[in-house]
């Protein structure tokens, strides 16, 4: 006897690309991404949302890939690291994550912006410890942090002084 | 690519939908935001052939207030919880409960039903299939041994959802959906003491909403937990406390704990505070009443005796600050 | 037009070269490869931790529609290791298995769930033996031996004494000894192991791209249990989520990869979990460490005798240079006159631990470092003067074990710390439950002996130069997030005066790149930034004859501005597209070399057996302060602030240094207050990132860095180690920032609440009342 096949269609967009696929009913948002569409830059570090190395913005909200079941994000906007860099220059927090060194290894990466990016859709101007809490779950291994409480420090300035000349 | 088993995924838009799925469908399971089902899943401790997803059913996402007092979806997500300006001050334990559950992302999708109804924690359950099944798994999932205590009759896996104790210090009651029909009961019956089956819930019963009284609206409250880390951990201890204070004297007392036992817990012995002022000496009693209370075993890598000295330390530090 | 200057690049905040790819998700790490063909690969692993195999039945899982191949230890019956004295592992286990989660068998299959499903039908019989789960079990008179061949269970025996340590003793005013206990400790590099091998069948070639920090010596072991040439082997290390020692050996997850894909006949991926990297392991291996000081009454050390006591797991890994490094490089930082050092590597039923950052002499440094901050408090003397006595004497700087130092910049990093946390205002006076600490360590500049002796020099580089006036620098080295090519990049542009922008880099490919030893030991700035200084000076060479012949003079009168090339500051000169084209010219595109190699003063003393394994060109040193505050009712600790002073040499990229500094620093606090694995039967049960507890930016503090630069005369532009030193010292800083805040003194790692209040709670008089 074969296995049921257990397929949903899934309607969603994806770094303001609308798509329809066929998903496995218990195909990870993560896989989805990486190995059905491709989209590598986000990664998995851990079995199961403890690294946030994941992390991705469904709805504008930062959430774990690999804890969402892909066809449960039906019609919704999901964003990854792929899609911030904005007419072929990095988004400001790219850029100061690039020059703060808020990167070594750069494998946290993808996800501590996105959720840097969330926490700035939601606050602009984060002080230190609300950006220490809008990053609290995601682990990097490399910098202690430091860096990248500065980088992401740098996008507020950015962004601050790009409102300011607007 | 990461290894799922098999299922069939539900998506209902109302609730009784989501009920009728699950008693229509073998070996199902209900799953809200996912942060505790899906890692569940992942390392097999759950195999359910149908998932019944709740993330479409918007019934479930709205807090409204009334005349009785303030009405929680289950499906509202920890952080709305963390920042509702009906929740904020006035059951501020609720609040600071919902912000401290491991660390922001997961409160941005984990919803307080899924918090409440979290399965117990062991470090001899809580890890992958071939790591238990090197174990010879447990009493809690397809073994005949529990690994905590000698003689492994009995699971003591632990409660550790944040939200539980603080909303059990405010007494609310939470609707339960089943085929049968609609209940509502105090949150205290939803649980029982049973690291192996915590949950009271009937067949195919899902968590709707969870009812706040008017009546203790606004009375001091706080929430603090214990953990190694300052995000993504669970509690080793964590307790909420409700005081208020007539002329210095308790009017009104509540404790409630998890972390510690296989269900969370109402303190009990603190309407034997009432009329009476603290002191040194009755915070001391309070604080080793509730050690006394608290059975943590050595169901994390902390060790118990530390997870029980610093549950009374935090109930008396509250209780020490909310009496002011 | 005198206007015109050589672009500096050594000295300057630099981004990393490999930044943009990071942040914008575009670079590719191994997992990240996935060809349309690519087959899953999974691994059976051990239930037991201690079985002779009686059969490992596969005919089930072979007969599984989507199964490509299964494969067992039948597959080769090679071994690997990183040691050539201690390479006794199979990729997969033969005859016996010797660790709950080595790997038995491996399945390629069509998707996951078929591979899964293959996995549950092999059976494995097995016959159990009896297991040993700490290094005490293991030596324990009767104890069977893991290995037959390694007598009591014991990996490696150390001993020795230099200089006369009872007669230190006799001459000390005062003696103490104490016992500490080390936790395990893993990396949690953030990229779980993964490797994709390629293996085309009608060229018998294989390729693997693999998370490794040691290209080079998987290369070597994938020939040998491949039983291939080299020569048809292709080794790509793509991006790499870092590394800190767990990868600084062949890991049998590459090599698994490609015995099955060639069993298969294909290419295969391998990813293996986050459990699955905490079981491969390689990480600090408990420690057991007695530590005895003698002093003078004025603070001088008169005598160190000690005992090291590594639980080795059940294979060597890097164990002997642990357990060696842990006894020779004791000297270094303060002068020792007489010392005595035993150690003892001993085989267990538990993953192989490696070489962690810090290698064999975090866990022991600490030890000592403790120690001598007790005495100091006990004979009160202040705790920071008491090294200060103790440091080497310039400008000879002479060691028992005759180490190799030309530079020594502690005393400016003591001096840096102290005054940067106001050490003199706020020491012993800050109160109860808070408190600040002090401590020193040293870590070498790469080994100066490498682990296979194959004569060729210890780092070389390639520079390509070519028409379109780019150069291309071709290194082995393996950037694994640390900023080696970008640091490999800046010296080459130092020397021609080139903006970076100029360069691109190839790194790690062995068909491209001149071979490399690998990340490791803090070998890259010094050796490969030494070889790609070299590699430019020589290009530049051509370059000067090329302008020289151009403007008709003689080369020495030609003056290098970088982008311009003249002749005489009233010469209009050449740019650099145009000297290239005179270089290229009848030649075409060229490619110029640079080595380095280590001195032979720098090998190491041949007093002891194995004292060649602590010889380096050059000893980075740093001083910690750390600041901490205790909760007095839950005994949670703060690490209020951290300020760490490290003697870098030059810091060639300011911004990397301290990027490496303020990352070591944490995670020594990682390893203080919170990390550590535990065992149950030899389960791991810490192997996640939730029970594993890795330090959230939540509790992580402030770290003030303070970048001493003592120029050292061998090293790249005066460069040495920046990566490591710092996670040293912070461990015994911090326990003894403990020690002041509440006068009791934590031995045991990792300190979490739980210890610490139980420390509090033994050391009060009334206990009872406590409780």
């Amino acid at each position: 006897m074969s296995e049921k096949r257990n397929i949903s269609l899934l309607h969603c967009t994806v770094n303001g690309k609308e798509r329809d696929d066929v998903v496995k009913d218990n195909l990870l948002l993560a896989d989805y991404l990486r190995e059905e569409i491709g989209l590598t830059g986000t990664k998995i570090g851990c079995d199961g949302g403890e690294c946030g190395c994941c992390t991705v913005l469904i709805d504008g909200v930062p959430q774990h890939a690999c804890l969402r079941l892909a066809a449960t994000c039906q019609d919704a906007e999901i964003e990854t690291i792929e899609a911030l860099a904005e007419q072929n220059r990095l988004s400001a927090l790219q850029r100061g994550f690039h020059e703060k060194l808020g990167t070594q290894c750069g494998f946290c990466t993808p996800g501590m912006i996105m959720a840097a990016e969330g926490l700035l859709r939601e606050n602009p101007n984060p002080n230190e410890d609300e950006i220490r809490q809008g990053l609290a779950a995601n682990i990097c291994r490399c910098t202690g942090y430091i860096k990248i409480i500065e980088a992401v420090q740098f996008a507020v300035d950015e962004l601050d002084s790009k409102g300011k000349a607007a | 690519m990461e290894y799922m088993p098999n299922f069939q995924l539900h998506r209902p838009a109302t609730a009784e939908e989501a009920v009728k799925m699950r008693s229509d469908n073998a070996a199902a399971l209900y799953v809200a935001g996912g942060t505790d089902l899906i890692v569940n899943v992942r390392r097999g401790i759950e195999q359910p052939e149908n998932l019944i997803d709740l993330s479409a059913i918007e019934e479930l996402k709205s807090v409204t207030k009334d005349k009785d007092g303030l009405h929680i979806g289950a499906g509202v997500t920890l952080k709305e919880v963390a920042e509702n300006e009906n929740i904020l001050g006035k059951y501020q334990a609720v609040a600071e409960a919902a912000a401290a559950v491991a660390g922001i992302t997961h409160q941005q999708y984990g919803t307080i039903g899924g918090n409440l109804c979290l399965d117990t924690r062991c470090l001899y359950y809580n890890q992958s299939e071939w790591w238990r099944q090197s174990n010879d798994y447990c009493l809690k999932e397809r073994g005949d041994i529990g690994h905590v205590a000698s003689g492994g009759k009995r699971c003591f896996a632990a409660f550790s959802g944040d939200v539980a104790p603080a909303l059990l210090i405010f007494e609310a009651e939470v609707d339960l959906v089943g085929p049968e029909g609609s209940r509502r009961i105090p949150l205290v019956e939803l649980y029982q003491n049973d690291g192996l089956d915590h949950l009271t819930l009937k067949p195919d019963e899902l968590l709707t909403a969870v009812h706040l009284p008017k009546a203790l609206a606004g009375c001091p409250s706080r929430y603090e937990k214990t953990r190694i880390r300052g995000s993504i951990d669970f509690p080793l201890a964590g307790a909420a406390v409700r005081l208020k204070m007539k002329a210095k004297k308790v009017n009104d007392f509540a404790i409630a704990l998890t972390g510690v036992n296989p269900y969370p817990q109402i303190v009990k012995g603190t309407d034997d505070y009432i009329g009476n002022a603290f002191d040194d000496e009755s915070l001391d009693k309070l604080r080793d009443n509730v050690r006394k209370q608290a059975k943590p075993m050595k169901t994390t890598t902390v060790a118990p005796w530390y997870r029980r000295r610093v549950i009374g330390a935090l109930a008396r530090r509250l209780t020490e600050e909310l009496a002011g | 037009m005198n206007e015109i200057k050589p672009t500096k690049s050594i000295g300057v905040r630099t981004p990393l070269v490999d930044g943009p790819e990071k942040v914008s998700g575009k670079a590719l790490y191994s997992a990240d490869f996935n060809p349309s063909d690519c087959l899953v690969g999974r691994i059976f692993r051990s239930p037991v931790s201690h079985a002779e195999i009686i059969d490992v039945d596969i005919s089930a899982a072979q007969a599984l529609p989507g199964v490509k191949a299964v494969i067992t230890g039948d597959e080769t019956d090679e071994t690997f290791g990183i040691l050539p004295v201690a390479r006794f592992e199979y990729p997969l286990a033969r005859d016996k298995v010797r660790y709950k989660g080595e790997p038995v068998a491996c399945v390629a299959a069509i998707d996951v769930e078929t591979a899964q499903k293959a996995i549950d039908l092999i059976k494995f019989k097995y016959k159990e033996l009896p297991a040993y789960f700490t290094s005490q079990e293991a030596m324990a008179e009767g104890a069977v031996y893991i290995h037959d061949h390694r007598e009591g269970n014991i990996e490696r025996e150390v001993d020795f004494e230099l200089g006369e340590v009872d007669e230190g003793f006799e001459a000390a005013d005062f003696i103490m000894e104490e016992t500490f206990n080390c936790a395990e400790i893993a990396q949690v590099q953030m990229e779980p192991h993964a490797a994709i091998a390629e293996y085309d069948p009608t060229r018998d070639f294989m390729t693997v791209h693999a998370s490794t920090q040691v290209p080079y010596y998987g290369h070597l072991m994938l020939a040998k249990t491949l039983k291939m040439e080299e020569s048809q082997i292709r080794m790509i290390k793509p991006f790499v989520g870092g590394g800190f020692g767990c990868r600084t050996e062949c890991l049998n997850v590459e090599l698994i990869c490609a015995l099955v894909a060639r069993a298969a006949g294909g290419t295969v991926r391998i990813v293996v979990s986050r459990e699955e990297t905490f079981i491969t392991h390689r990480g600090r291996p408990e420690t057991d460490v007695e530590m005895k000081i003698g002093l003078t009454k004025d603070g001088m050390i008169t005598a160190v005798d000690y005992k090291a006591i590594q639980r080795g797991g059940a294979f060597s890994g890097y164990g002997v240079v642990t357990i060696l490094y842990s006894g020779g490089l004791m000297f270094g930082v303060y002068d020792l006159q007489a010392v005595r050092y035993k150690g003892l590597r001993v085989l267990t039923n538990t993953p192989p631990p490696g070489a962690m950052r810090g290698h064999g002499i975090t866990d022991v440094r600490y030890a000592f470092e403790s120690l001598l901050d007790k005495m100091a408090m006990e004979l009160g003397i202040d705790t920071l003067e008491i090294r200060r006595k103790n440091l080497l004497q310039g400008p000879k700087y002479e060691t028992l074990n005759e180490m190799f130092i030309n530079s020594y910049g502690l005393p400016e990093c003591l001096d840096w710390v102290e005054k940067a946390s106001d050490w003199k205002k706020r020491k012993g006076k800050m109160g109860l439950y808070k408190g600040l600490g002090v401590a020193c360590a040293h870590y070498p500049s790469g080994a100066s002996k490498p682990v296979n002796w194959s004569g060729e020099p210890h780092a070389t580089v390639h520079l390509k130069l070519d028409w379109d006036g780019s150069i291309t620098l071709l290194t082995g080295a393996p950037e694994i997030g640390q900023g080696s090519t970008t640091m490999a990049t800046q010296c080459a542009a130092e020397v021609l005066g080139l903006d970076i922008s100029r360069f691109q880099s190839l790194t790690s490919d062995s068909k491209l790149t001149p071979k490399d030893n690998g990340s490791y030991s803090s070998r890259v700035t010094y050796m490969v930034g030494n070889a790609s200084i070299d590699a430019a000076t020589n290009l530049k060479t051509i370059l000067l004859e090329a302008a020289a012949k151009k403007l008709e003079v003689k080369p020495e009168d030609v003056e290098c501005l970088g982008e311009v090339y003249r002749a005489g500051t009233q010469d209009e000169g050449l740019t650099f597209n145009e000297v290239v084209k005179a270089a290229l010219e009848g030649t075409g595109t060229i490619t110029v070399k640079g080595n380095f190699d280590t001195l032979p003063e720098s090998w190491g003393t041949k007093k002891y057996r194995g004292g060649a394994i602590s010889g380096s060109m050059a000893y980075a040193y740093a001083a910690q302060v750390v600041e901490v505050s205790i909760d007095p009712e839950t005994f949670d600790i703060t690490v209020v602030k951290v300020w760490a002073a490290q003697d870098v040499g030059k810091a060639l990229n300011p911004l990397a240094v301290e990027g490496q500094i303020e990352g070591s620093v944490w995670m020594g606090m990682g390893q203080a207050i919170s990390e550590g694995t535990q065992y149950h039967n030899g389960l791991g049960i810490t192997n996640s990132m939730l029970d594993y507890r890795v330090p959230t930016i939540v509790e992580s503090p402030p770290i003030e860095v303070g970048i001493i630069e003592s120029i050292d005369p061998h090293g790249p532009f005066g460069a040495k180690e920046a990566g490591e030193t710092s996670l040293i010292s912070f461990i015994p800083a911090f326990t003894n920032a403990i020690a002041d805040a509440l006068g009791v003194r934590p031995l045991d790692l990792p300190v979490t609440p739980d210890r610490l209040m139980e420390l509090v709670e033994n050391s009060t008089s009334n206990k009872k009342a406590a409780e």
